[in-house]
């Protein structure tokens, strides 16, 4: 069996003008928890999008559950569960009322509708509030919601993007134990996408690092932060410097790496603790002038800097999650005016 | 195909149940219309007591006994168009709560997502245009101006009189998800309904005695939906009105079965655009 998602040179050039994704290739593997994190206007929706039957290919291809996504788009949607970025659970049904009616799209067989929905809820811990319509919920109970709705139908892969938007920490820990304990029972193949790194690191067996609609870098969390070197200490000068400092930096004994950035400068170590004091000792022998050290252990912070060039960064103009924003707002607004 | 259709039907009626204000406003049009309107607009008094005012009466609302009856029967077409028009707005709204895009993103066919809508979004025009007959009925038995059936009760006749309103709300009901599925705002869908509802009535006969209008307008008016539909009515509701029309109700229904399949395949295409992978 091939893998259940083959991603190959997707682009998307929206209006012929923006180019969201740019040559995306990468395959998730059966049962993996796929990640695919960047910032804000990476291209992570359009990517889902396009791999969910939803959006046109400008370029390349992709296989879901065995299906072209192009060819087959509505076979895909039978196969696969996707939880969208922004909330589009109906307001004016109950939770019930809205896994029912997934239920029937989805040909959830009739027999075991009900007990799938009511185990659902309870699972989700909104059984409570199953038959209070969805404009009363918070954003927490949503988001369940959403992710039951998703899964109503025991997918083979499910898409979650940005699963954990608009969550505050603790929502944002219970959801990912919902999807871990599904994945679990089901043997399901889950991408996510997420700009929040920690997430990545944590829940994700992979993860695919998305920059201006590229994928800068693959693999699992440990085997990105090992490709940096170990630490990276950062040194800050109060004068400037120049290219004195880094032979001096490069001298050190266990330094695999200087870099300029910006103003400061980043060098690699296998174990930063024990280099600062020599470090702070050389530069004062040689009359350079510290700002500040600061050490920090191999994050994905660190490896999207690597990758990239830059730091992790929230891109400017109106993304996705502006627009999921937007949206919740105008919701909002109506939802006040209904009542 | 059946339980998806009816999955999406059951859902746009719970939604229209919870929503009663649209009810209640597409209800008070027609009220008023009949109550003042209706009331005030007293044709018949210029041609009474004239030497052969009757027939000209007869003649000017094609065998209808009053101008309230003759204009009552039009009300019935006249909802069909009103109470039809926010069902497109429905799907602008659903767009911009996501919810269309869930759909979409679901196995659904396009075509269970368009006939749902449909379907529900036949039911206010067709209880309201009922209702609005029996009010104008009742008008009649208080002492006011009211529809003066007369008739006899005839099984075909009461079946092309329902075919009219089932068929006129399909029709209406298509054109306005035809505008909701291919517009995004809804300032721009309200301004498009507007620019269509107006013009449509007004070269309508719903309102108008036939006798007065000029011959173009009345050539105008022949082929106008609402006409055909209300033709359909007039003939049935009033005893020897077909002697007034050059055509029986069945052609008149053939044509506005016309009107609603040209309406109906446009609009499942625009729809079938609309939910298609988006570009
Ligand atoms: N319909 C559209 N038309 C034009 N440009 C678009 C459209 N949708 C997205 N874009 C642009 O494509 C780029 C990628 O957007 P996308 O929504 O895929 O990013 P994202 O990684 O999901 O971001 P976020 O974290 O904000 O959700 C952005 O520059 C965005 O402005
Ligand atoms: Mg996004």
């Amino acid at each position: 069996m091939t893998d259940p998602i083959v991603a190959t040179d997707l682009v998307k050039v929206y209006s012929g003008k923006v180019r969201a994704v740019d040559g995306v290739s990468f395959s998730v593997h059966e049962g993996e928890m796929f990640g695919f994190l960047g910032p804000n206007g990476a291209g992570k929706t359009t990517t889902v999008q396009m791999l969910t039957g939803n959006l046109r290919l400008t370029g390349g291809s992709a296989s879901v559950a065995d299906l072209d996504v192009v060819r087959r788009s509505h076979d895909v949607k039978q196969r696969i569960g996707l939880v969208f970025q922004e909330s589009t659970a109906d307001p004016d049904l109950t939770g019930r009322e809205n896994l029912e009616l997934a239920a029937a799209l989805f040909g959830v067989p009739l027999r075991t509708t009900r007990s799938t929905i009511d185990s659902l809820l309870e699972r989700m811990q909104i059984g409570d509030a199953a038959d209070r319509l969805v404009k009363t919920y918070s954003g927490g109970m949503r988001r369940r919601l959403e992710l039951a709705v998703g899964i109503i139908h025991s997918p083979r892969v499910l898409f979650l993007d940005e699963p954990t938007l608009g969550l505050d920490p603790q929502g944002r820990a219970g959801f990912w134990r919902y999807v871990l304990e599904l994945r679990k029972d089901r043997g399901m193949t889950v991408f996510v996408t997420t700009h929040y790194l920690d997430e990545a690191d944590t829940y994700c067996d992979r993860i695919a690092i998305i920059d201006h609609g590229k994928v800068v870098a693959t693999g699992t969390p440990s085997e990105l932060k090992d490709r940096l070197g170990g630490d990276v200490v950062t040194v800050r000068l109060s004068n400037g410097g120049g290219a004195a400092v880094e032979t001096v930096l490069q001298g050190l004994p266990g330094v695999a790496s200087v870099t300029k950035f910006e103003d400061a400068y980043r060098v690699k170590v296998p174990k930063g603790e024990e280099l600062i004091p020599r470090l702070v000792e050389a530069c004062d022998r040689s009359g350079i002038r510290l700002a500040g050290v600061s050490l920090k252990r191999p994050s994905l912070d660190e490896v999207f800097l690597e990758f990239t060039g830059r730091e992790y960064r929230e891109d400017e103009g109106m993304t996705a999650t502006d627009r999921a924003v937007r949206i919740g707002q105008v919701q909002q607004a109506f939802g006040r005016a209904r009542r | 195909m059946i339980r998806e259709l009816a999955a999406l039907t059951r859902r746009e009626l719970l939604r229209l149940a919870r929503n009663p204000q649209a009810i209640i406003t597409s209800l008070l049009l027609p009220i008023l219309y009949l109550i003042l309107f209706g009331q005030a607009f007293n044709i018949g008094a210029f041609f009474a007591g004239q030497p052969g005012g009757q027939t000209a009466l007869l003649l000017a609302l094609r065998g209808a006994p009053t101008y309230f009856s003759y204009f009552s029967a039009g009300m019935t077409g006249f909802v069909a168009v009103t109470a039809t028009l926010f069902i497109g707005a429905n799907v602008i709204f659903d767009r911009l709560f996501g919810i269309l895009k869930r759909t979409a993103a679901s196995p659904a066919t396009p075509t269970a997502i368009f006939g749902s809508r449909l379907i529900a979004g036949m039911v206010q025009p067709v209880g309201l245009a009922f209702l609005v007959i029996g009010l104008a009925v009742l008008l009649g038995h208080l002492g006011l101006s009211g529809l003066k059936v007369t008739a006899p009760f005839s099984l075909l006749g009461t079946a092309e009189v329902v075919l009219a309103v089932v068929i006129i709300s399909a029709m209406f009901a298509s054109l306005f998800l035809a505008i909701g599925f291919s517009i995004e705002q809804p300032q721009s869908y309200f301004a498009a309904v507007n620019a269509i509802n107006l013009p449509v009535l007004l070269t309508s006969a719903a309102l108008y005695p036939w006798g007065t209008m000029p011959a173009w307008f009345r050539d105008v008016a022949s082929y106008n939906p609402v006409t055909l539909a209300v033709n359909v009515l007039r003939e049935n509701l009033f005893q020897g009105a077909s002697a007034y029309y050059p055509y029986g109700p069945g052609i008149y229904l053939l044509g506005l079965l016309a009107w609603a399949l040209v309406m109906f395949v446009v609009a499942t295409l625009l729809a079938g655009r609309a939910l298609a992978p988006r570009d």
